[in-house]
């Protein structure tokens, strides 16, 4: 700790004048509470010195390719055109660098160095970003990762608790079976990619609900990647070894789950999964016949609500330095075709997009027409 | 001068392609070129310009080594564990990490040679395998590698000079004309240079470069050519684990990535047919290949100067990937022998 902080003296020294700014930790609550909640009661909260807008602001995503990332692409730069904060942006870029820390890293670097106010960001990696911290504090850079979030309090971040997401999708089949008084027999838990800290606390929630209830149930646990195909192979596997489970719950990819359902014969039980539009068609369409659903999603729509919290930390706003974001849930009974389903529209299509108490409007719909040129 | 151009034609247009991309970057650069920029260029630079060199080698030879990109992971996963705590345990640390690699590289000569296993193949295995060491090492990203080395070897020499407090905290009059100059630069050319060129000079190196164009002349000609082979493959494992110690450093962590590990096993191949080698043996070179590095980073450096559609950007990395590869091409439209299109 002294070498650091005789590094840190060292590198004030080699800037002269410059002082080491980023944020300053301050007492809450912070500003729009209902849209910026604090992760809990220990959050700490940030200040930023306001600075004049309007802002440049970039996005480094990581991975691209998967619907979830493009989805969420095109969510920002509709965000960009938004009214609410067109005015407070200067100019905006979007970049994405593959799964390459060291490309990230540069990326997140470079833009600093172009003098960006804001860098908004799914981090490839939970660790690894002290120099760029360091760098973005140095140069009054508010850096805002978010989905794929930082190991570190030293950084403003934007999510949703997973782990109250996977709490919520066991309550939900359990509560289901009680109504159906079944109490104890199988129950199938899909996984999502191993390692990464979101399938960790999504199976933690889901297990530990699961554990406390005083049903008998066998828990048999695959790993689908939250990919639709690998899922699907998954699942059917499962259901040729076990033959029936009671209920299903899935991490993601959940048409995959729908598909083995559907391909095996298997009869219609509780499934507790993601918010691809595709699953949540078959909820509409198979509720009657058992497929009681629940949908709840990590909504691609968080760039937006991270976008919004980087304009406001540089308006000097106070902000909790782990926001969490509601959960959007949706059961087989608030279903409605056109208004968190659509029907005409893919499957893989993820449908929670809106967050109504930040402000973000952002469609579903709106999106798929979003134009691939307009900012240019 | 005009002789030394003519022999090493494709290094030298390896080489002005990256000039001529770099300064453009710089010229467009909205801050122009200062240290800041120079440095963040670097330091995205050096992990795939160790591994493209790392690929070359088996590349002259007419293989492949598809472990190069795993190798690093693992090296860096070990990093992250022993590249800690006193100065003399960080260098030892070092050391170990390295010494992992080139024994893992010494394996793939080894089963390429003894076990007559075709390159791509073998390597392919024992990515596979390293992977798996390095999921066992570090099933959840993280690690603790001092910060201090971290900041001092991502930056300028006047940074690392002030972080310990060498050469008057950097302010020594003899170091002056060296402060803008980024560490990581210095470390890749060091090692770069340090390594190949003496390697390239001994009859082992020659014999890489002799299996490459006819395999079965450099056995009858009595060149050692097992040596070369398992020697190649040793010093992939060699610069990889370089790659693999700098991406530890720089991130303070290490991760088992394993997509990552797969785009640089593919992008060091890239780099290699950039800078000028042959996929088929026998023409090239590592120094080349660290220049192939650098073009393949300043083409994606563009996307954050330029506004190009985020999701038209790999679509037009792609394509002016593939320019300037044909550009290495062009040679074969003027060969007055079509036999030497099979070279």
């Amino acid at each position: 700790m002294n070498l650091r902080s005789t590094a840190l003296a060292a590198l004030l020294a080699g800037l002269g004048t410059a002082a080491f700014a980023g944020p300053s930790v301050v007492d809450g609550p912070g500003v729009d509470p209902s849209c910026f909640a604090p992760w809990d009661a220990s959050t700490k909260h940030f200040q930023w010195e306001a600075q004049e807008g309007p802002y440049r602001i970039a996005i480094v995503n990581g991975f691209v390719g998967n619907t979830w990332r493009i989805q969420m692409i095109k969510t920002a730069k509709a965000y960009a055109e938004d009214p609410a904060v067109k005015d407070k942006i200067a100019e905006f870029k979007v970049v994405s660098t593959g799964t390459d820390a060291p490309a990230q890293l540069g990326a997140i670097e470079d833009f600093i160095n172009q003098g960006y106010d804001a860098i908004v960001t799914i981090a490839v990696s939970p660790d690894g970003f002290d120099r760029v911290i360091r760098l973005a504090d140095r140069e009054n850079v508010v850096l805002v990762p978010f989905d794929n979030v930082l190991d570190t309090d030293a950084v403003m971040q934007v999510n949703e608790d997973q782990l109250a997401m996977g709490r919520m999708w066991a309550e939900f089949a359990l509560k289901e079976l009680d109504a159906k008084g079944v109490s104890s027999g199988k129950i199938l838990e899909v996984r999502g990619l191993p390692g990464n800290s979101v399938d960790r606390d999504r199976s933690i929630g889901i297990n530990e609900v699961l554990a406390a209830d005083d049903g008998t149930w066998e828990i048999v646990s695959v790993v689908g990647n939250w990919d639709d195909g690998t899922t699907q192979k998954v699942v059917a596997d499962a259901i040729a070894v076990h033959g029936q489970f009671e209920a299903i719950i899935g991490q993601g990819g959940s048409n995959g789950v729908i598909q083995a359902l559907t391909d095996a014969g298997h009869p219609w039980v509780p499934v507790a999964g993601e918010s691809e539009n595709g699953f949540r068609k078959a909820i509409a369409e198979h509720s009657d016949e058992g497929l009681k659903g629940i949908s709840i999603g990590q909504s691609p729509g968080l760039v937006a609500v991270a976008m919004k919290a980087a304009i406001s930390a540089l308006e000097g706003n106070v902000m909790p330095q782990l926001i969490s974001v509601p959960l959007p849930v949706a059961t087989y009974e608030e279903l409605e075709d056109g208004k968190n389903f659509w029907s005409d529209l893919p499957d893989n299509f993820f449908t929670v997009n809106e967050f109504p108490p930040c402000g973000v409007n952002v469609s579903g719909p709106a999106i798929m027409a979003q134009d691939e040129t307009d900012v240019k | 001068m005009r002789d030394l151009i003519l022999r090493n034609r494709a290094f030298a247009g390896a080489l002005a392609m990256f000039l001529v991309l770099f300064l453009g970057y710089h010229a467009l650069h909205p801050r122009g070129f200062s240290t800041a920029v120079f440095i963040q260029n670097a330091n995205e630079s050096v992990a795939i310009a160790f591994v493209a060199m790392a690929q070359t080698i088996p590349v002259l030879m007419g293989g492949l080594d598809l472990s190069v990109g795993a190798v690093m992971t693992l090296a860096n996963c070990i990093a992250s564990h022993l590249v800690t705590g006193s100065p003399v345990q960080m260098v030892l640390g070092m050391i170990v990490t390295l010494a992992c690699g080139t024994a893992f590289g010494l394996m793939n000569g080894l089963i390429v040679v003894y076990g007559r296993i075709q390159p791509i193949i073998a390597t392919l295995a024992t990515g596979a395998i390293a992977i798996g060491l390095a999921l066992i090492i570090r099933p959840s990203p993280g690690g603790e590698i001092d910060g201090d080395l971290n900041w001092a070897v991502t930056n300028a020499v006047f940074d690392f000079a002030e972080t310990y407090g060498l050469a008057d905290d950097g302010n020594a009059a003899w170091l002056q004309p060296f402060v803008n100059i980024p560490v990581p630069l210095i470390i890749l050319l060091v090692i770069g240079f340090g390594v190949w060129i003496p390697f390239k000079r001994t009859v082992t190196g020659r014999t890489v470069y002799a299996i490459g164009s006819a395999e079965s002349a450099a056995f009858m000609s009595g060149l050692p050519v097992r040596r070369a082979k398992i020697a190649a493959f040793t010093l992939a494992g060699f610069f990889a684990s370089c790659g693999g110690l700098y991406l530890a450093i720089q991130t303070s962590s290490g991760n088992a990535d394993v997509s990552q590990a797969g785009a640089y096993t593919l992008n060091s191949i890239a780099a290699v047919v950039l800078g000028g080698s042959s996929l088929l043996g026998g023409i090239g070179g590592a120094i080349g290949s660290l220049v192939g590095a650098g073009i393949l980073r300043v083409i994606s450096f563009y996307f954050r100067i330029l506004s190009i559609d985020p999701l038209l950007q790999p679509l037009i990395e792609g394509l002016v990937l593939l320019v300037a590869v044909s550009l290495g091409a062009l040679r074969t439209l003027r060969v007055k022998n079509r036999l030497e299109l099979f070279r």
